[in-house]
């Protein structure tokens, strides 16, 4: 089930990427929330940038990208299956329907900035598909997020090593420390 | 994106303190970062702690040592059961890596038992836990963190807003970096084809039943999140054994494959990202006639 959910936000998310560089979409490119009145200097610690996109009503924390959090709003006559939460495992049908609520995808690169969808899922149907805008000023949004995804750097930033804390890379001898960009951190806070 | 982003936390972050104490150790260079005001002499006595437990590790576990109990067990001088107590824990673990990456990760893959590629992210894990995270009860530390040869374990303390910035390096041009990443507490490990130290080969490819698929694209470098060292440093070094046409590995279950979110890059430049057993990726673009309102 879950499985499915991230697939679907995958796919998703291959969507609104392949939709940034197709101008002549925008109904549902990220430049879609330009008139979206988030503020920009939104630090609040909630991490719920999704401010832009209130159609939905469902102001699920848009940090958490993994547990889809369920708010739907929509009510759910249907109590069917509500009551067992992971006793589906079991059955294992691939066409299982989505479980009503709001899930998140993990925040994508586009050329607008990283963007992040949310679909609506009601009555096991997509009722919606909302791209919140991160706030690209905020850099406190995208890193409270614990699963922040590695950001690609244009190539003007590479020698700004003085805003990194510690390099990652593939082990470097003691020699070769002298000349790696970790050295040059160390150095500089020694 | 992130030069215009960082502008104004970076106002806050130049004046906060920040201590560094570094050690040549396991044939690199291990540097620790302390984020805040805090008594020298107790930075001095945490490093010395974490960089003597890495050291004794170093001192057991080396192949580069003739002493070493790993040379001893090769020369066959030494059995598992009288070695030190940490290498018959390593040995399981490495058996469960052996079987948690079905095979690709393989200590044995030289004919004898040589944990190198597991040792280190293993090792600083537990000196780091041990030596460095109580360090966040002492009352002015913000955050602390380890990185050993360019793979880290990094801890800040649930009352600050640090944010520790990781670089990671670009395999094709020494000094830069090829993407950003936010962490507060986590474990980032980076492998590479040209990797010290860790021997870094497909078991596939002497496998005569699937030469194809050990014949995929070089990945250059792979970078894995992880809550824990371990297994982020086990499965970087196995992203780089399965090659970048591989990324199936990423939404393994198991008690190894607690992963966050990961990079790989192509020898010949092109990148690949996932978080949470999912890549993202542009494609598939039969989903478009699907969406509602689309």
């Amino acid at each position: 089930m879950k499985k499915i959910v991230y697939g679907l936000l995958a796919t998703l998310t291959g969507v609104v990427l392949l939709f940034s560089y197709r101008t002549s979409l925008q109904s549902v490119a990220p430049t879609a929330s330009t008139g979206s009145t988030s503020g920009t200097g939104t630090a609040s610690s909630s991490g719920s940038s999704s401010a832009g996109s209130s159609s939905t009503g469902s102001s699920s924390g848009s940090s958490s990208g993994t547990s889809g959090s369920s708010g739907s709003g929509s009510s759910g006559s249907g109590s069917s299956a509500s009551s067992s939460p992971s006793a589906s495992a079991s059955s294992g049908t691939s066409g299982s329907s989505l479980k009503d609520g709001t899930y998140t995808g993990q925040a994508a690169d586009t050329r607008y900035g990283p963007v992040q969808v949310k679909i609506t899922v009601s009555s096991g149907t997509i009722t919606n598909v909302a791209v919140p805008e991160y706030p690209t000023e905020s850099f406190r949004d995208q890193e409270i997020n614990q699963q922040a995804i590695p950001q690609l750097v244009s190539e003007t930033l590479n020698a700004q090593s003085a805003q990194l804390d510690m390099v990652s890379g593939a082990t470097y001898t003691s020699d070769g420390y002298l000349q790696s960009l970790q050295s040059a951190i160390d150095e500089a806070n020694a | 994106m992130s030069g215009v982003g960082m502008s104004t936390h970076d106002a806050t972050r130049r004046q906060v303190a920040r201590s560094v104490r570094t050690a040549t150790l396991m044939g690199t260079v291990a540097s620790i970062h302390l984020i805040g005001s805090v008594d020298e002499d107790l930075v001095d006595a945490a490093a010395d702690d974490c960089f003597g437990e890495l050291a004794d590790v170093e001192r057991v576990f080396s192949p580069f040592l003739q002493e070493s109990d790993i040379s001893r067990m090769r020369r066959g001088e030494l059995a598992l059961e009288d070695a030190d107590t940490r290498v018959s824990a390593v040995h399981r673990a490495c058996e469960t890596a052996l079987d948690a990456t079905d095979g690709l990760f393989d200590a044995w893959h030289a004919g004898w038992f040589d944990p190198t590629g597991y040792v280190k992210g293993w090792a600083t894990e537990i000196a780091a836990h041990r030596s460095l995270a109580p360090l966040l009860g002492v009352p002015g530390v913000e955050a602390v963190g380890i990185g050993v040869g360019g793979d880290m374990q990094l801890f800040t303390s649930p009352g600050s807003d640090w944010v520790w910035r990781v670089g990671i390096a670009d395999p094709a041009h020494p000094g830069g970096v090829v993407a950003t990443l936010a962490v507060r507490d986590g474990a980032v490990a980076t492998s590479g084809t040209a990797e010290r130290g860790s021997h870094i080969v497909d078991p596939r490819a002497v496998d005569s039943v699937a030469p194809s698929k050990a014949r995929s694209t070089p990945t250059a470098g792979a970078t894995v999140v992880a809550d824990r060292l371990e297994a982020a440093d086990l499965w970087a070094t196995t992203a780089v054994i399965a090659g970048f046409d591989d990324l199936g590995w990423i939404a393994q279950p198991g008690p190894l494959s607690q992963l966050r979110s990961g990079m790989l890059v192509a020898s010949d430049g092109r990148v690949r990202r996932w978080a949470r057993g999912v890549e993202l990726t542009p494609s598939n673009r039969s989903w478009l006639s699907e969406l509602p309102g689309a």
